[in-house]
């Protein structure tokens, strides 16, 4: 145990004092202001016009939601958005064509439709006379969108528990964190596959297992390089936390209007389901990256077989759209139960409509089997490539190293 | 007692055996050496027993006791693929790796600084391993191999990429660990180094035992008939002189082996007329003759040519 810490404290010392860990360290609160600093900027900074849109919904909840999401202040006080609500008649048709007739003569800049079903997957409409004009000035569709849904979504829930909750930065922000857990596992993986290409390429690496086993040599590698990670996480934690209780008057002071802007807040268990799906990611990817080290000479080697990998973690990146959309969806459930991609669409879902706990529960159990697994396979590997050297081994070579032990 | 105990151990990959049937015992506080060409199995032997590559067959015995994880303290090994963490200080590093071997703090600090004085590297303690000559890091290796002052010390191929002196201190430092009644086992296909300092040796050629035992008593079994010669002229003639049975020409000098039975007086009667005879000495074979003898002609033409 004493050597596993020995390793650890080296891997330690030797990340934290690189300059790209600082650098790292230092980007990352300052992307994260400038996150949550320039939407409130570019909002009261741009806008001095006042846009009136007609919303006709049939679900007849979400409007005042809406509204109150849409409460953003002109320069003046007055309200940026002025939404006016028709209320359904029979023939809903006939309303739209008088509502498209409103926009083009320009008593709206928009209307939006929302359908019944708009919880179960239907699409709401928006309608202005430039949907596609993104220059800033009118209300992006998306936006609504991005509103929208969570609203639909946590109107539900209020009415069954009685309680008022904002929502709406929240997608922003968990969006935030899905990306940041992709980003960081994918990171803190290649400095894993470096680090133990490194210990190969140097050939350090039979002087060090004089004194210890493989498996400690890897399992302290991959701990002192999760240290790090949390090292990172922390201090971007403490400054998330300082971010997000003094941000605000800070940018009041120079915009008062700002004052209007909720910060968003997010609750405690998507904070807490966050380091979980991290940890196991961080651990399921870590070995795997690892074991791929192992078996190469050098990083250009180790791109080729590291590529599927991190298909891995793409993909999930570009399901996300989907599982947004329509996050209870039997495909969304099952896409969220496989290992490789829980880490990040488990949690995704968790930020947008908090699943069923046995889902959460069974995707977070596969995981840590699927990460046990990985761990047993890559030490195995691990022992026996570490010490080879010249080609790449075959497919069938590595299922030999795996029997060697 | 013996430091050492390896009995009948084989490793095979696939279709190529690395050592085949391989035994020998190393008497505590003796210096071993390994030898045998490139490739004969010496690395893959050091490894098994160091617990690296498990053998398919076989037993190995460390100073009474089968190997496992706790016996690491007690050995120091120097593989033959080593390096350095190329980005870390040369203090740190040792610190690292003694920390390993179960030493501590100050303890290790005062070694490391003990050692760094002995190899002339102090000054280069702050500085990266990667900024280093290759014969430096080598140093550092073998300060690393020694710091926790094992009882046994496993070198393979400890000279390679050494220059004289510093070939000389590693020789001195290995007589005085013996001194101190360490054990030593070192594999090299170099001949100088082992017949300034060895013991005992095993020859192993192609997977298998070719011939081991003390090194004084292998040279008397072979007898005294080889002649050195120091000369100056042209020698082409002698190896077809009926009782020459082998010659190995250095240019300068010559090794001569003669056919049984031959007196080396003829031989110099037959030398004197066409060259000039600087020295003729007869002795006990080189170990690099017996090396050759024994691996023969085409295996040994691939080591000179390493």
């Amino acid at each position: 145990m004493r050597k596993i810490l020995s390793v650890i404290k080296r891997e330690y010392i030797q990340i934290v004092r690189t300059k790209g860990f600082i650098i790292g360290t230092i980007l990352g609160p300052v992307l994260m202001a400038a996150f949550i600093v320039v939407p409130i900027l570019v909002q009261f900074v741009s806008v001095d016009q006042q846009e009136k849109i007609g919303v006709v919904d049939l679900t007849d909840e979400i409007f005042l939601e809406l509204d109150k999401k849409l409460d953003q202040k002109l320069k003046d006080g007055s309200r940026r958005y002025l939404l006016q609500e028709y209320k359904p008649v029979e023939d809903v048709e006939d309303q739209l064509e008088e509502l498209n007739r409103k926009v083009l003569a320009k008593e709206l800049t928009s209307y939006i439709f929302i359908p019944e079903d708009i919880s179960e997957g239907g699409e709401a409409e928006y309608v202005s006379e430039h949907v596609s004009d993104f220059d800033g000035e009118g209300l992006d569709p998306e936006k609504i969108g991005q509103y929208m849904r969570p609203v639909s979504l946590t109107t539900k829930k209020v009415t069954k528990k009685g309680v008022e909750r904002d929502t709406g930065g929240t997608f922003i922000i968990s969006w935030f964190l899905v990306f940041i857990l992709y980003m960081t596992v994918i990171f803190y993986g290649q400095i894993i596959l470096r680090g133990v290409i490194e210990e190969k390429s140097s050939r350090v690496v039979e002087i060090v297992l004089s004194s210890l086993r493989p498996f400690q040599l890897m399992a302290g590698k991959i701990l002192g390089i999760a240290a790090v990670g949390f090292t990172q996480y922390a201090i971007w934690g403490l400054f998330g936390i300082a971010a997000t209780r003094y941000s605000k008057s800070i940018i009041t002071r120079f915009f008062p209007a700002a004052s209007a802007f909720d910060m968003p807040t997010i609750p405690s268990y998507i904070f807490i389901y966050f380091v979980v799906f991290f940890v196991c990611g961080y651990f399921l990817y870590g070995t795997i990256y690892a074991g791929i080290g192992s078996m190469v000479n050098n990083e250009k080697e180790a791109q080729q077989l590291v590529m599927p990998v991190t298909m891995f973690l793409v993909v999930p990146i570009l399901l996300m759209m989907f599982v947004v959309r329509s996050p209870n969806s039997s495909l969304s459930v099952t896409l969220s139960l496989i290992p490789f991609f829980a880490p990040i669409l488990m949690l995704l879902r968790i930020c947008v409509l908090l699943p069923p706990f046995s889902q959460i529960a069974a995707s977070i159990l596969l995981l840590i089997l699927t990460t046990i697994l990985m761990i047993w396979i890559s030490a195995k590997i691990y022992r026996v490539g570490i010490l080879m050297y010249g080609k790449r081994p075959s497919f069938g070579e590595i299922i030999k190293w795996m029997r060697y032990g | 007692m013996n430091a050492l105990e390896v009995e009948n151990i084989s490793k095979s990959f696939g279709d190529f055996y690395a050592v085949k049937n391989l035994s020998f015992k190393i008497p505590e506080g003796t210096i071993y050496s390994l030898l045998g060409p490139n490739g004969a199995g010496k690395t893959t032997t050091i490894r098994m027993v160091m617990n690296i590559i498990i053998p398919d067959d076989g037993q190995i015995k460390i100073l009474d006791q089968k190997m496992d994880e706790n016996m690491k303290r007690r050995i120091g090994y120097l593989p033959e693929e080593r390096g350095l963490y190329p980005r870390m200080k040369v203090g740190e590093l040792l610190l690292f790796l003694a920390e390993l071997k179960g030493l501590q703090g100050q303890d290790a600090r005062t070694k490391i600084d003990h050692w760094l004085e002995r190899f002339d590297l102090t000054d280069w303690k702050f500085k990266k391993a990667e900024e280093l000559s290759r014969g430096m890091q080598q140093k550092i290796q073998f300060i690393a191999t020694v710091i926790h002052q094992p009882d046994l010390i496993i070198l393979d191929e400890p000279f390679s990429g050494l220059d004289p002196v510093n070939t000389k201190l590693l020789k001195d430092i290995m007589l005085e660990m013996k001194k101190r009644g360490n054990t030593i086992i070192f594999s090299t296909h170099r001949m100088e180094q082992v017949e300034m300092i060895s013991d005992n040796i095993c020859l192993i050629n192609k997977a298998e035992k070719v011939l081991e035992g003390n090194l004084n008593w292998i040279k008397q079994q072979y007898g005294k008939n080889t002649i050195v010669l120091d000369y100056v002229g042209d020698v082409s003639f002698i190896p077809s002189i009926p009782d020459v049975e082998k010659t190995d020409d250095y240019g300068k000098f010559m090794e001569i082996k003669l056919k049984e039975q031959s007196d080396p007086q003829d031989l110099l009667k037959k030398l004197v007329d066409k060259i000039r005879v600087n020295k003729f000495e007869v002795r006990e074979p080189t170990l690099n003759a017996i090396f050759i003898d024994k691996v023969g002609e085409k295996n040994a033409q691939d080591t000179v040519s390493h």
